[in-house]
């Protein structure tokens, strides 16, 4: 079925904010990576980074479990990676 | 997210690259020192005021194993056990006999990676098989990092063919093909602190119909835009370590959405420790839902839903997370979650009307071995 034109309107209507939301994120991720002048940490100061707890989805099963579960209740999903493929739950 | 005394030495974590909805990937800038195998099983249940939903039991299984000093290979394989009753349109529920419908999944996938100096590359497939529903996806993600290790970029490019044939034969061989791009930025920000932005863009086409909803009717195309950001900080004074998440979603069907999740991981004597979270989702409605009573705002040739999944409400999840190391390279842990979503929750008001709230709960036990 493809897009009405009520769907068109509404997609300009919001197209400003969403432009704005946008380029906001890019700034982040523009800054983050203009890091360069901040004094990261030498090698022999990183022992606490290696804490499990320090990493991002150390448990691997569990998040793709708790992941699932929100994209079968809420209206769409995304940010933590791709490739996974679809399934009936949405 | 369970922790342990002490510090895993060449354990650095670049980019996290998860699979939404299905599995998170390795990230690390070397191969791991070791592999190890994970079992976990998750209750689930949800309801609404006067009636039970549906219950999910989803036993998983997950491996890691270095093969090589520069390649690693890592997997799982996923059952969906299904039944109960869900809603045919916003509270109304399926089932003549009001008992409900049975239904499974199975999924399983495969990813290798290989290691460099400087960088890596990823190749993963996965499949999934539902009585109605199947789904094959590819991918590749390649993760650059400078050399002191403490700035990594990801890059990733998944596809992914489904099938849909459903309702009884109504709907046979409708297809839905998605394109997924991710760029993220790790940057270790001091001794104790890390963040991570990622941005997906996803892009789909074909059938998003449900057909098991009244009426329901959705666009040929969808669009998703997802901004993650994730930082986490750790405090030796208290030898603790705060987690903290956000997400904002631009969604073409409308649906956009904030995430706000925060956490604690507090390691406690004799092995165990502990992780309390919280965490606040609010979204808007999609453009073609319409509130009670269903057929309202319903237009031949245009889409619509009655879909609650698509209404404009806000949801809590409170949880927590127990965790204990044994001996020769095991642990256990258990999770226990709680999720209600309402309208009158969602972040500014106008959330939708007309709607029973939403509960949940899931418990999840799991053990690991290392090897």
């Amino acid at each position: 079925m493809s897009s009405s034109a009520s769907a068109q309107r509404w997609a300009c209507a919001n197209l400003k904010m969403k432009a704005l939301r946008i380029v906001v994120a890019g700034l982040v991720i523009a800054a983050l990576g203009g890091c360069a002048s901040y004094a990261p940490p030498q090698a022999w100061e990183k022992q606490y980074l290696a804490l499990p707890a320090m990493q991002f989805d150390a448990d691997k099963l569990d998040a793709k479990n708790i992941q699932h579960v929100y994209f079968s209740k809420e209206g769409s999903a995304g940010g933590y990676g791709v490739g996974g493929g679809g399934c009936g739950c949405n | 997210m369970a922790a342990t005394r002490g510090p895993r030495p060449g354990a650095l974590l670049a980019a996290a690259l998860t699979l939404p909805g299905v599995v998170p990937q390795a990230v690390a800038q070397s191969v791991p020192d070791t592999g190890y195998i994970q079992f976990k099983y998750l209750d689930y249940r949800d309801w609404q005021p006067g009636a039970r939903r549906m219950r999910v039991e989803n036993p998983g299984l997950f491996v890691l194993k270095p093969l090589s000093e520069s390649l690693v290979i890592e997997g799982s394989l996923v059952y969906d056990g299904m039944s109960g009753a869900s809603p045919l349109y916003f509270n109304a529920l399926s089932g003549a006999s009001g008992e409900g419908v049975t239904d499974y999944r199975s999924a399983g996938d495969v990813r290798l990676t290989k290691y460099f100096d400087r960088f890596s590359i990823g190749v993963g497939v996965a499949y999934s098989h539902e009585r109605d529903y199947i789904s094959r996806a590819g991918s590749i993600e390649v993760r650059t990092w400078t050399a002191d290790k403490n700035r990594t970029y990801a890059f990733g490019f998944a596809g992914s063919a489904d099938r849909i044939s459903a309702d009884e034969g109504a709907v046979q061989g409708e297809r839905k093909n998605v394109l997924d791009f991710l760029f993220g930025i790790t940057q270790v920000l001091s001794p104790t602190s890390i963040v991570q932005s990622n941005i997906t863009y996803s892009r789909g086409h074909g059938y998003f119909t449900d057909p098991y909803k009244l009426l329901d009717n959705r666009p040929d195309h969808r669009r998703i835009l997802a901004w993650l950001t994730r930082y986490n900080e750790h405090f030796p004074s208290r030898d603790g370590t705060l987690q903290l998440a956000y997400r904002y979603i631009d969604d073409s069907f409308g649906a956009d959405s904030n995430m706000l999740e925060v956490a604690w991981v507090q390691p406690l004597p004799h092995g165990w420790s502990v992780r309390p979270s919280l965490r606040y989702y609010t979204q808007k409605s999609a453009f073609f839902y319409f509130g009670p009573p269903v057929g309202s705002g319903l237009r031949p040739g245009e889409p619509y839903t009655a879909d609650t999944r698509l209404s404009a409400f806000g949801a809590w999840t409170p949880g927590i997370l127990v965790a204990k190391q044994l001996d020769d390279g095991w642990s256990v842990d258990l999770k226990l979650e709680y999720y209600e979503q309402r309208g009158s929750w969602r972040l500014g008001g106008d959330g939708s009307e007309g709607l029973l709230p939403f509960s949940a709960r899931w418990i999840q036990v799991g053990v690991t071995k290392t090897f």
